[in-house]
């Protein structure tokens, strides 16, 4: 999985040499850094229910018309699996902070995600709103340190881009 | 390839659950030990000549028949192959130490490399004998204890470093036995 230690190792491997004290540099930047994402991580798992239910609430505001026969959330079913959904991308996102790349959402989480959407025939509007309202309701440092706000902001845009 | 921090996350992913606190704190200490971890790493790669040297000369000295005619270490070419594997097989050591994990050892190195030594009659206890002196002498390197290149970083407890690089070595020994 992509991480910078992994990227190091691998560049290293392919050249057929010990670590270099340039690729220690690299990893040791990235541990520096990585204080930020795991109080990220830790406060976006204590929480991720509520967050995903926030998510949630904001996008059946926003599109009142997915409760109707026939939409992608027309019974308690479809909308516990909606709920569902918030909260892998929430689950992969708190993964991506640990890893420090994006690594998880792009393997499990974004690959095929357009033809399952296609298939199943969901909008994927609703899940930009979602997670544009998480991103924006997000605040230093009631939730979490600004750096740390940075990091999980970044991976929500990251997702935002890849559904728009 | 993985490290510690995605080993995380895919025993996390099995259980379908977000990473939590108990994990995160595990991790947290990895990272305090940042500095020390990659002191170890710099250690091996700095030496890596004078440990694999050592552990290839060490076990002709306790075998001697090695460097006779019909030997395996006989003549310099298949001596030049033994010092050759040795520094392979401490590189992807040292790249398990940097990663803090053994897949990367496991998938691009130990992965068939016993049955390759067996179809080339590459004897196994001697293969394990030299991989048990550079074991010895990561540790002491880890530890800063090698008696003719100590380092003069600032000096603390790296024995828990030190036991996992020699859990590695361990790694390598079993799959080749």
């Amino acid at each position: 999985m992509k991480s910078v230690v992994t990227t190091v190792i691998s560049a290293a491997d392919a050249a057929g040499r010990f670590p270099s004290s340039s690729d220690l540099e690299s990893v040791q930047g990235s541990l520096q850094r990585a204080a930020a994402r795991m109080e990220a991580a830790e406060k976006l798992a204590a929480n991720i229910d509520a967050v995903a239910q926030e998510g949630y609430n904001a996008c059946f505001k926003k599109y009142p018309y997915l409760n109707e026969t026939g939409e992608a959330g027309e019974n308690q079913v479809k909308k516990d699996k909606c709920l569902r959904d918030i909260k892998h991308y929430l689950r992969l996102i708190n993964y991506c902070l640990v890893v420090g790349g994006t690594g998880p959402l792009d393997e499990w989480g974004i690959a095929g995600a357009r033809e399952v959407y296609r298939a199943l025939n969901l909008p994927t509007a609703p899940y930009v709103t979602a997670m544009t309202f998480m991103r924006d309701r997000g605040c230093a440092p009631r939730d979490m340190s600004a750096q740390a706000l940075v990091e999980y902001n970044g991976l929500l845009d990251y997702v935002i881009n890849s559904l728009s | 390839m993985l490290d510690a921090f995605s080993r995380a996350v895919v025993a996390a992913d099995t259980k379908t659950a977000p990473i939590g606190a108990a994990e995160i704190a595990e991790l947290k200490t990895f990272i305090a030990n940042g500095n020390k971890r990659l002191d170890v790493v710099n250690a091996i790669s700095s030496n890596a000549s004078c440990i694999v040297s050592d552990a290839v000369s060490g076990m002709i000295c306790e075998n001697t028949g090695l460097i006779q005619s019909g030997g395996n270490c006989y003549p310099n070419r298949r001596m030049a192959a033994c010092l050759r594997d040795g520094e392979i097989i401490l590189r992807y050591v040292a790249y398990a130490v940097l990663a803090g994990d053994a897949s990367v050892l496991e998938d691009r190195c130990l992965n068939g490399l016993k049955e390759t030594y067996t179809a080339l009659g590459v004897p196994t206890t001697s293969t394990a004998r030299a991989v048990g002196i550079m074991k010895a002498a990561t540790v002491a390197f880890a530890n800063n204890t090698a008696s003719k290149r100590k380092s003069d970083y600032i000096s603390g407890d790296c024995s828990s470093l030190a036991a996992e690089a020699a859990s590695y070595f361990d790694r390598v020994i079993a799959a080749v036995s």
